[in-house]
């Protein structure tokens, strides 16, 4: 998976190594902005309160 | 030099390539094992991440958004002290007042309405209004001023809750009044379904009879919330703000 996103990047390694560093940071972008503000309510850890369900 | 052209029994070879632009060639469990790895490697890094994300990121987020409201607070009730006539109501989203629990070492927690996470994600501690409704000490009337805050993550405003020991004192800030209570009551571990906790004469505490209580609650252990932890207090002073807002004995030099 990564192997064939690394040999998809255009340019020389240094250019596929910055293209790459962008990648993770749109992922890690992605993931705090969308996916888990979603999943958070979805697990079982930051429940404070008591009630009746 | 010897340069293996091409592994049969499956392994990279392309890795070391002197030219860099053939395909390795891999048989197809190879491929899937390679594949199956790298998920899940993925999936570990992706919850190394939300660990960051719950315990430093949402803190982050919280205290911004406390710190915005509870200027806010504070400017509406200078406002609402200095000019009789108040020039236009500032949108305090429900904020009613602070909690000082020099125990927990913490700032003020801004105190909200409510319980739901959308109150409490933003760092702030909110009143019950369900499954009981919270009494508020502004009312003046005996009951329990119930609350709820996150243990991690969004603020973390009850973190150290645990403290917190018996005759700590526990202030309530509100426009024009300090409201000193002293627990009197710890109640380490209960069930999320306990909500007898707070009950206007939260009997469990040991009280039997009406009073001025205050309940705080909050998710333990630590990073879970598979159970509730609960302090209990009961007001013993009620003091005026004066115009220096110089705070009640208890909670000076903290």
């Amino acid at each position: 998976m990564y192997g064939w996103i690394w040999r998809h990047l255009p340019g020389n390694t240094w250019v596929k190594a910055l293209l790459s560093l962008l990648l993770a940071l749109a992922a890690v972008y992605v993931l705090f902005q969308y996916v888990f503000p979603w999943a958070e309510p979805l697990l079982p850890f930051g429940d404070a309160t008591v009630d009746e369900q | 030099m010897a340069v293996v052209e091409h592994d049969r029994r499956g392994g990279d070879t392309g890795a070391h390539r002197p030219d860099g632009r053939r395909r390795p060639t891999r048989g197809p469990v190879a491929s899937l094992v390679s594949f199956l790895g790298e998920l899940l490697m993925t999936a570990g890094v992706v919850l190394g991440l939300f660990v960051v994300y719950s315990l430093w990121w949402t803190n982050l987020l919280a205290d911004r958004a406390a710190d915005r409201e509870s200027d806010r607070v504070r400017e509406q009730w200078e406002q609402e002290i200095e000019g009789a006539g108040v020039p236009g109501k500032l949108d305090t989203k429900d904020g009613i007042g602070f909690l000082h629990v020099p125990a927990m070492d913490d700032d003020q927690i801004l105190v909200k309405k409510g319980t739901d996470p959308k109150v409490l994600d933003d760092g702030a501690a909110g009143y019950y209004t369900d499954p009981v409704r919270a009494t508020l000490p502004t009312s003046g009337k005996n009951g329990n001023f119930s609350l709820a805050a996150h243990r991690d993550g969004h603020g973390a405003k009850f973190h150290n809750i645990h403290k917190i020991h018996e005759g700590d004192p526990v202030v309530f800030e509100s426009k024009d009044r300090w409201y000193v209570y002293k627990v009197f009551e710890i109640l380490p571990s209960t069930s999320k379904f306990d909500v007898g906790v707070l009950e206007k004469v939260p009997e469990k505490s040991g009280r039997k009879k009406p009073g001025k209580y205050i309940t705080l609650t909050t998710c333990t252990p630590m990073y879970t919330s598979e159970h509730r932890y609960i302090v209990w207090g009961e007001l013993v002073r009620v003091e005026p703000v004066d115009d220096r807002r110089t705070p009640p004995a208890e909670i000076r030099g903290s």
